[in-house]
């Protein structure tokens, strides 16, 4: 195994999580949160508060589970057929606080193709990680859509 | 192709079967313009709340029929709606959802006005002529004649000579009462944040879903498998709203012949509730539910509070445009854009006065029901889209709404009354049938 950096370390361990959404290995992808984790998709530009303000997803591991669940259930509607996806991630930025929180964010591009018509989401993405041995796991990652507050397409496959 | 023909009243009349309708009333662009005039046109449509224009030059905009309007609080607290054009050169002047501003600037010629949409300043006045009247409506910002609003819920319409917005909301006026009496203060505020769907369907199509008590189980079916199979109480974010909301739309015969349905008079329909379990129902031994009822009793005494908490409904459907969630405090505005494009856009209220905790519940139904992302809006969006897409196809001209026909009661009032029955769909057709062929006044 090659020599990593933190910054290595932790692009490495962003791009298997989109590799895993592109996979559709979403059930080792869910085991990326921790017990605590919490994904959170706002639904205002610079939204701070995720109780008095909706969002578009604001959910900790056992909620994630159903919505991973659902991924794999052969009923779903918008799922069918399933979507396919390109997770592009880029400008990561890593940086190590005293409290031992990796604190990372980069840009993303997500292209999703489902039933001859393609969909472009795209925006910033923020992590809290948690270091363990020698990766990590998702205390908190929060997704701002570039056209947050809009009028928004359904979103099936997360970010 | 027949469907650019401007159809008759008499086709119109013929469009509607006691158990059938035609698919040109969904996928006919001629029929759609009708609606815009005679439905969206000439009743009382609801535009905004009063707590989305609470300060004096506050405004928010949205669409009456085919219009783009503003609604506005002028500086004498007085609420109105104003065309968003310029009387200049015709300009699209706000360009934003919401804000606040004393005066509204076309950016063109820098015409401005104030809230009320008179005209307050031109640049270089001198070189207007003589007869150019600042006062005079033609420069002024073309206004809604007709405003009104009930408790809280500004209504307007360009009928010359409305009916009164009491007559058109009927009985429907008492589930307003009940979202507001549920507030210990008397009022509510809407949310800041709001969901706006865009499906590609017809607008009847939504309020239709929103009225089907037989779509959950198949519809739904993905969410609630996985919600059954997950753990209760395991959230901490939740207190497992998410999981108990999803695994409530798995109906079955008991719900199907157990929710009531009430159809009335101008096609308003309303269905009596299904949620059980968890955080969604009053009970005792939820700590936020206890402080909130004793809050209300405080208010209101406890009589009182009994009668308000016992309103059990679900949606309420305000024909043609609002599914109305007064339990749950949950809004969703119908939008009409073309026959195959429909906005929707999904908002909650604020019981003024009550325990935090009871709006971020609000506020956690709202993102669980209808986000972009939600588990189950999706699908119903998704199945809207593929009967559009049906029905913009000549295969065969008739839909079916006959479920219910023959065990449906109507009272001395005309209200029917139904379970497991199609009849909210044909109530909201009666008053289609109605309002598509009443003769202007």
């Amino acid at each position: 195994m090659l020599d990593m950096t933190p910054q290595s370390r932790v692009e490495a361990f962003l791009f298997r999580e989109a590799r895993l959404l592109d996979t559709g290995d979403f059930a080792a992808w869910l085991e990326l949160y921790a017990p605590e984790g919490v994904y959170w998709m706002p639904s205002q530009p610079g939204q701070t508060d995720p109780l008095n303000v909706a969002s578009i997803i604001y959910e900790d591991y056992p909620i994630l589970s159903i919505r991973v669940q659902r991924l794999f259930e052969a009923r779903a509607l918008v799922l069918t057929p399933m979507p396919s996806t390109t997770h592009m991630l880029s400008n990561i930025e890593v940086e190590e606080g005293d409290d031992g929180i990796v604190r990372a964010n980069c840009t993303f591009l997500c292209i999703q193709y489902q039933s001859s018509e393609q969909k472009t989401f795209a925006g910033r993405q923020s992590f809290e990680l948690e270091p363990v041995g020698d990766s990590y796991r998702i205390l908190l990652k929060r997704v701002d859509l570039v056209n947050a507050g809009g009028t928004l397409p359904l979103i099936t496959i997360p970010f | 192709m027949d469907m650019q023909e401007i159809p008759t009243t008499d086709e119109i009349r013929d469009f509607v079967r006691p158990h059938q309708v035609h698919r040109r009333a969904y996928a006919d662009p001629e029929v759609f313009k009708l609606e815009m005039e005679r439905i969206f046109g000439r009743m009382w449509i609801y535009l905004a709340h009063e707590s989305q224009v609470k300060e004096p030059g506050a405004f928010f905009r949205t669409r009456l029929a085919q219009y783009e309007v503003l609604v506005t609080r002028h500086t004498d607290g007085e609420i109105y709606v104003l065309h968003n054009r310029c009387p200049h050169r015709g300009a699209r002047m706000c360009m934003v959802d919401k804000g606040k501003s004393q005066l509204l600037n076309c950016p063109y010629h820098a015409w401005s006005f104030r809230p009320d949409g008179t005209l307050s300043t031109v640049p270089h006045k001198q070189s207007y002529p003589e007869s150019f009247d600042m006062a005079d409506p033609i420069n002024h910002m073309q206004r809604v004649k007709h405003v009104q609003t009930y408790r809280g819920f500004i209504f307007a319409t360009l009928n010359e000579d409305p009916a009164p917005l009491l007559e058109q909301l009927g009985e429907m006026t008492d589930i307003i009462d009940n979202l507001n009496d549920r507030a210990p203060e008397g009022e509510v505020e809407l949310s800041e944040s709001s969901f706006t769907l865009e499906y590609k369907g017809n607008w009847k199509l939504h309020l239709e879903n929103a009225a089907d008590i037989f779509h959950p189980t198949f519809v739904h079916s993905s969410s609630v498998g996985a919600a059954r199979r997950a753990p209760q109480n395991a959230s901490k974010i939740d207190s497992d709203q998410t999981r108990v909301m999803l695994e409530a739309n798995g109906f079955g015969v008991q719900q199907w012949e157990g929710i009531q349905l009430k159809g009335l008079a101008n096609g308003h329909t309303y269905m009596s509730n299904f949620y059980s379990k968890g955080v969604m129902v009053d009970s005792d031994e939820d700590p936020v539910m206890a402080e909130y009822k004793q809050q209300l009793v405080a208010a209101y005494g406890k009589e009182k509070t009994i009668e308000t908490l016992s309103v059990d409904r679900f949606n309420n459907i305000i024909y043609p445009n609002m599914v109305l969630n007064a339990q749950h405090q949950q809004m969703r505005i119908t939008i009409p854009l073309s026959h195959d494009r429909t906005l929707v856009r999904v908002q909650c209220f604020r019981l003024k006065g009550a325990p935090d905790a009871m709006y971020h519940r609000a506020v956690r139904f709202l993102s669980t029901l209808a986000s972009p992302a939600s588990m189950i809006f999706s699908d119903d969006v998704e199945m809207l889209e593929r009967v559009q897409v049906g029905l913009d196809r000549d295969d065969s001209p008739w839909v079916d709404f006959s479920r219910g026909l023959d065990i449906d009661q109507t009272d001395d009032t005309g209200a029917v009354s139904g379970v497991a029955s199609e009849m909210p769909m044909r109530v909201q057709f009666k008053a289609w049938v109605e309002m598509m062929t009443r003769e202007a006044a």
